[in-house]
């Protein structure tokens, strides 16, 4: 999967915006949204929010976790632990990149929220790394991952599978085959 | 949930769904398909009630637009909606269709060999594509590659005319196994399955490519399930039970979740 469709599943989550517009509820196949008054927050999802405020008929407000005191905490917490703690969104970091990258005026102290979610970021994927290498030292044939978040899964997932694809076709073909003759590409 | 898994209940059909779902869940369920159908090694059953519905959504929301063309925000906002609705389904189809292509003869000989009573894998539709890139497969490798050799040699049939064995039978002695074997790997389309796995050319058969199903895959629970055996990976080592908790993620072989991932108890990820 690449980045950009963990991206796609991650802007239908819902964040609150005050538009500057009116308009009266509208019916999505995903669901319904609104009535649009101006002044009043109302929550639409992302790829709404995004488009909306790229057109300046908005004001994105950052969710409730983005804030410096509790991302520090968070990021305290997770360099303690040594697994994976819960992450406030399962796509906290997809919300990150859009929300300061389109409306970084409407969220207090961006640049340490990012270096903060940033520092968060990297320390979960050095974990990861860490335990799919000791998986793939012991062969284990089964790990448990909660707590990780599509996006870090997606960053390896696919060069980890592959690898442990060929590790198990190379390990299982050491027994002999039983066709006679036999040549290989 | 809940309330889906009530409407499920009263269905007492076999046959057609006669599941009410939202449109919401609807769309849930789609995206729901794709991810598993991106991340499973082998062609996962058709969703093609869920297609239909889906594209029935799409149309009846572009009727409506068409006739209500006042208020430019209100339309764009459901035609962004609409564009991306059809992100997830095209690039459902696509990948069906890129697995279909990648091991054709083995899905036309489990679709030959099934029983009447179980549903089927491929959409009418895509079974006719799959009958006819076998078609053209053939014609390609005729006009390329077989007329070019030995009269002994030219007749290759990817699948035997009755469908009955998957695999390819080519007869040579052994002297020519190698200069066969390299004319075959030289011109067969890169995108045909020589490369995903490895084949035994050997002085009496070709074996068709089969999906891989030990393939690694990462799997998110949303019904518990209780004692699934864990293989072991080498000889040191016993199989395991495990359970998997409602909500929690895992890295495991694809062959013993398998069944899982049809009855919707797991999704890939």
């Amino acid at each position: 999967m690449d980045a950009a469709e963990v991206e796609f599943l991650a802007e239908k989550e819902l964040v609150t915006i005050i538009p500057n517009f009116s308009l009266d509820k509208i019916y999505l196949i995903g669901g319904d949204l609104g009535p649009f008054n101006p002044g009043l927050p109302v929550q639409v999802p992302l790829w709404l929010a995004v488009n909306l405020k790229q057109r300046q008929k908005c004001r994105l407000l950052p969710p409730e976790w983005m804030d410096v005191e509790k991302l520090e905490k968070m990021r305290d917490h997770e360099r303690k632990e040594g697994t994976f703690t819960p992450m406030p969104s399962p796509y906290y970091m997809e919300l990150t990149k859009l929300l300061l990258n389109h409306a970084s005026d409407n969220i207090p102290q961006a640049d340490e929220i990012r270096t903060l979610i940033k520092d968060v970021w990297d320390t979960r994927i050095a974990k990861f790394r860490v335990s799919a290498d000791s998986f793939v030292r012991q062969q284990e044939a089964h790990a448990k991952l909660d707590n990780l978040t599509l996006m870090e899964i997606n960053t390896s997932g696919a060069f980890l599978t592959q690898a442990l694809n060929h590790m198990y076709k190379l390990r299982t073909n050491l027994q002999p085959s039983d066709s006679t003759q036999s040549q290989d590409f | 949930m809940a309330e889906e898994a009530d409407l499920l209940g009263q269905d007492s059909d076999g046959d057609s769904e006669e599941v009410v779902l939202t449109p919401a869940e609807l769309i849930d369920r789609l995206e729901q398909a794709w991810m598993n159908e991106k991340f499973a090694p082998e062609l996962l059953e058709n969703k093609s009630e869920i297609v239909e519905c889906v594209m029935e959504q799409l149309e009846h929301m572009e009727e409506n637009l068409k006739r209500a063309k006042k208020g430019d925000l209100k339309v764009s906002i459901h035609q962004m909606e609409m564009e991306r609705i059809r992100f997830v389904l095209s690039s459902y189809l696509r990948c069906r269709l890129m697995k279909i292509e990648k091991f054709f003869p083995h899905i036309l000989e489990k679709e030959k060999t099934r029983r009447e009573e179980e549903p089927s894998i491929l959409s009418p539709e895509e079974f006719v594509f799959a009958k006819e890139f076998l078609a053209n497969t053939e014609t390609y490798l005729k006009d390329t590659a077989l007329k070019h050799m030995p009269p002994n040699l030219q007749k290759v049939d990817l699948m035997r005319t009755d469908l009955l064995s998957g695999s390819v039978h080519m007869l040579c002695p052994p002297e020519t196994l190698e200069r066969v074997s390299l004319q075959w790997s030289l011109l067969l389309p890169p995108r045909l399955p020589l490369i995903s796995r490895p084949l035994h050319l050997s002085s009496e058969r070709v074996l068709i490519p089969k999906p891989d199903l030990d393939a690694y895959v990462f799997l998110r629970v949303k019904e518990r399930q209780e004692n699934i055996l864990v293989e072991p990976e080498s000889d040191e080592q016993r199989d395991y039970v495990i359970d998997l908790e409602e909500g929690s993620q895992h890295l495991i072989r694809y062959r013993t979740v398998a069944p899982l991932v049809a009855s919707g108890a797991i999704q890939l990820i």
